[in-house]
């Protein structure tokens, strides 16, 4: 089975096709099998995350043919064409800085202000702990693209990309779902639950008026759990969408 | 080549950002110090963030749960090698610890009464009380806690991608003689391509696991190279019971994108379940007693006398259980819910028929976590001299926490116990890295740090012909075949070999010359970690001269628990690589005769019950399965445990768009 790998060292973009060798006739290997064939054989030194090879850790995203996947439980096929995450900026071949993203909400988590930590919390809660922040929910996300004029980190020239150390200036459906987690969370007061709806608007929560929403790596409904609840809560505090229109034809 | 240098001033540095360094890191904070948090992988990606998620928390399963019980149920657990001191502190901090994982947001199932977390049915193996509480979302739910506790801020600064290389030390003399101290610590960050150099007077090691030391793979995180035990071995500090790896004995032996994960633990075979050779024949019954070394072993004596399945493990068969009429969906559920995450990955690997425990699974063992590792005393403090030792003995400014720390295991950790050990040494070490990072006065000299950093200049731009990436490869699956869950004199010999072997040729891997993510470098310097532990484990193993816990030697009798128990203690100093024995205390042998009693009684009963006809049988399980699950188990609307929106909606697992 036949694949092009997106390499780049020392900043030298290239190309390298690598052809899989099935270890049985059947075997249907995940896209992650093909990067550690690679690495045991002719790229030694290929650079690629990865960690629990069983789509709990979340660091293995890759574009596979220009959508992010999950490289350990995305099945390989022939002529894909394996890159790093567009969404954000290429380090080492597949290798992609991610800091930028958890930054922007250092001083905007909550812990809890209640006293008896015996409470239950919502179902709603818990379908937001299952995101192993993959970051696939990056992609398209118009607040996200915000952080590079509006493009991808690639369009831009690396001197004029925001730097992720500083944390990214706007946000993304990872850190909304973060902030409608501390909403969630019976142990959150009312006043730790206006910040984080605040925190939201300041990170761009009006981008997602209008838009079409984000699709998640391991099936959350970001739309309607994280993003929708949000822009509810926010009400008149963002634009409606036919404000939002008009704004853009003006 | 000469790599950029920037200078930083902390007064604590966490290394690792699991859960262990996350409550390290969160603990150091709140009592005041300024913390530097470094990982290699992204921040708190680690093994706790894809651990099945089950906490011991002394006192949600049983009333007379005392601490007591629980230290005890630990260190008889682990061969009496445990420090007791240590094993105390994990029975008293074990439900606060676990609290402060709720204040950053961990919520549990609650009990009807509203008086705490439920705990899971039936007590995990080797637990002498129904104590582990599981999670939904598994251990996903603990690495949101973990990395709310880092990301916050709050005096805590934080860089992933990024290698902590090594310890700096200077030479200090105390009442005691000769002595170090840590100054500060070497980091390569990979993401800028620049050397950090960081004065710090505490470094807290929280960056344990070696399992990467094996290959096949397993069901840890690929970063586990052993570094924390590497970099505190160079710095000098003391490691204990290194001989002692716990192999999961029901990882899957199959599709290779599955071998090694976890599809199981002992608990899990429920009261029927056993362990079948290919022949068919039961090579260990009351499988849901026995500890994970106890099943481990089974298995690997039938690999090694020919008797194994076609891809090197057993079977696993629980089709007695489900086979009941009235009892058998009882179990059908337990098994679904026992650890959701593991029979999710078993479902998807082997199918509907052994999703339904109709056909027996095929497993094998799979290095799973490290019991050895830094020694220290109750508050993670490096400690160092006679027996239990201590920190005035250790490296100053040295702790350790989680995984990385010894003597809290000894020779067998039992399950759901390392999310707690994390938690509690993780406060422990935190506070005291702290408290002395208050207590430490006076300017360090930045010379002594000068050795270290020119170490890494000459590797930048190295000449040569080897790719590190290969020679670990090769290492892994020596140190798999020598030190690996089957071990003999003859292995650990050829294994010392293969160690000079591959150290001598660390000077012939080429390292291309530019700071920015230089892959090739990243994999020398884990190749270099893995050699370390593989020189401490494979001395630790020669040291324990007979089978323990994890440490299996065929060639070997197995050491009675009635004999005087030691633990096995490395250290590398300027002659190189030193073995020696610490005595250890024995629990008083009427406690361990009540405990072997007990444990035969409890295997003797079991065997009974499955003597028993059909039909008793089945309604004294069913009986069995209502007192712990509740009548209506089975009828309850079943609640996917990992409650995402659907497959189809997750777009991270399908190439297809």
């Amino acid at each position: 089975m036949k694949v092009e790998i997106v390499t780049v060292r020392d900043g030298e973009e290239a190309v390298v096709e690598f052809d899989y060798a099935r270890r049985s006739e059947d075997e249907r290997p995940m896209v992650l099998d093909v990067l550690l064939q690679a690495q045991a054989t002719t790229m030694p030194d290929l650079a690629f995350r990865y960690g629990c090879r069983a789509r709990n850790c979340g660091v293995c995203t890759i574009d596979v043919n220009g959508r992010p996947i999950i490289a350990c439980r995305a099945r390989a096929r022939e002529g894909d064409r394996l890159s790093p995450m567009a969404t954000l900026p290429a380090v080492a071949d597949l290798v992609v800085r991610r800091d930028g993203i958890a930054r922007q909400m250092r001083g905007r988590l909550q812990t809890a202000q209640g006293n008896d930590l015996n409470v239950e919390a919502p179902e709603e809660y818990h379908e937001l702990t299952s995101c192993i922040e993959c970051y696939a929910c990056l992609n398209k996300c118009p607040m996200h693209m915000r952080n590079f004029e509006g493009g991808l980190p690639g369009d831009m020239d690396p001197a004029d990309r925001p730097d992720p150390a500083e944390g990214y200036r706007w946000g993304n459906p990872f850190s909304l779902l973060k902030l409608q987690m501390i909403r969630l969370d019976p142990l959150t007061a009312e006043s730790g639950r206006e910040a984080a709806l605040d925190n939201a608007i300041d990170l761009g929560l009006d981008a997602c008026v209008g838009c079409p929403g984000c699709k998640c790596g391991v099936g959350i409904d970001l739309k309607g759990l994280v993003v929708k609840a949000l822009v509810d809560a926010a009400g008149d505090r963002l634009p409606s969408p036919a404000e939002k229109a008009l704004k853009r034809a003006s | 080549m000469k790599i950029e240098i920037e200078w930083q001033d902390y007064d604590v540095i966490v290394v690792g950002s699991g859960g262990s360094g996350g409550q390290a890191a969160r603990a150091a904070a709140d009592a005041g110090a300024n913390v530097l948090s470094v990982s290699k992988d992204p921040v708190g990606a680690s093994d706790t963030k894809i651990s099945e998620g089950i906490a011991t928390v002394r006192g949600s399963g049983a009333e007379d749960d005392t601490e007591d019980v629980l230290s005890e149920n630990l260190k008889m657990a682990g061969g009496d090698l445990p420090v007791r001191a240590i094993t105390d502190a994990f029975a008293k901090d074990s439900t606060s610890a676990y609290d402060r994982y709720r204040t950053q947001g961990l919520r549990p199932t609650i009990k009807e009464d509203g008086s705490g977390p439920e705990a899971r049915p039936l007590p995990f193996g080797g637990h002498t009380r129904r104590r582990s509480v599981g999670h939904k979302n598994s251990g996903i739910a603990f690495g949101h806690a973990n990395w709310n506790a880092i990301v916050q801020g709050n005096r805590v600064d934080y860089i992933e991608d990024a290698w902590f290389l090594d310890l700096v030390t200077e030479d200090v003399s105390n009442g005691s003689g000769p002595k170090k101290k840590i100054v500060g610590g070497l980091i390569y960050d990979a993401a800028r391509g620049v050397l950090i150099a960081v004065r710090a007077p505490s470094v807290v090691i929280a960056a344990g696991g070696l399992s990467s030391l094996y290959f096949p793979n397993t069901d840890t995180m690929r970063g586990n190279t052993g570094d924390g035990y590497a970099i505190a071995a160079r710095a000098g500090a003391d490691l204990v019971d290194m001989e002692q790896v716990q192999f999961l004995p029901f990882c899957l032996a199959s599709p290779p994108a599955y071998e090694g994960l976890c599809a199981g633990e002992p608990v899990m075979a429920s009261y029927l379940g056993v362990l079948r050779d290919k022949n068919g024949k039961i090579i260990l019954d009351s499988v849901f007693l026995r500890t994970r070394a106890e099943c481990a072993a089974a298995i690997l004596r039938a690999v090694e006398d020919g008797r194994g399945s076609p891809n090197g493990g057993a079977y696993l068969d629980m089709t007695a259980n489900k086979e009941l009429p009235l009892s058998g969906p009882y179990f059908q559920r337990f098994g679904e819910t026992c650890l959701p995450s593991s029979y999710n990955t078993a479902r998807q690997a082997l199918g509907k028929k052994a999703a339904k425990f109709e056909e027996p699974w095929e497993v094998r063992p799979g290095a799973h976590y490290h019991m050895g590792g830094i020694r220290a005393d109750a508050n993670g403090a490096s400690a160092g001299g006679e027996g239990d030792g201590d920190a005035a003995h250790g490296i100053a400014g040295l702790f350790t926490a989680g995984g990385a720390m010894g003597g809290v295991f000894g020779a067998n950790r039992l399950g759901s116990t390392s999310l707690t050990e994390g938690a509690v040494f993780g406060g422990r070490s935190g506070q005291a890295a702290a408290a002395h990072a208050r207590e430490t006065w006076g300017r360090n000299r930045d010379a002594a740090f000068q050795p270290a950093i020119d170490q890494v200049n000459r590797r930048f731009g190295q000449k040569g012909t080897l790719a590190a990436a290969t020679l670990k490869l090769e290492l892994q699956q020596e140190a798999w075949k020598n030190i690996g869950p089957v071990r003999t004199a003859e292995k650990l010999d050829r294994m010392d070999g293969l160690i000079a072997e591959c150290t001598a040729r660390l000077d012939e891997v080429a390292i291309p010359a530019y700071g920015m993510w230089n892959q090739a470098f990243i994999e020398f310097q884990e190749l270099r970690n893995l050699l370390d532990c593989a020189k401490a484990v494979a001395d630790a193993a020669r040291e324990r001269d007979g089978s323990l816990g994890g440490h299996v030697r065929f060639d070997r009798k197995t050491i009675s628990a009635f004999s005087k128990p030691y633990s096995t203690v490395v250290r590398l100093n300027d002659d190189g690589w030193q073995v020696a024995r610490l005595e250890r205390e024995r629990t008083p042998m009427k406690r361990l005769i009540s405990y072997k009693v007990e444990d035969t009684k409890r295997k003797i009963q079991l065997k009974w019950l499955r003597m028993l006809p059909k039909g008793v049988k089945d309604r004294k399980l069913l009986a069995r399965y209502q007192a712990i699950m509740g009548k209506g188990a089975v009828e309850k609307v079943s609640a996917p445990a990992i409650s995402i929106g659907s497959a189809e909606a997750a777009t991270g697992e399908s190439t297809r768009a």
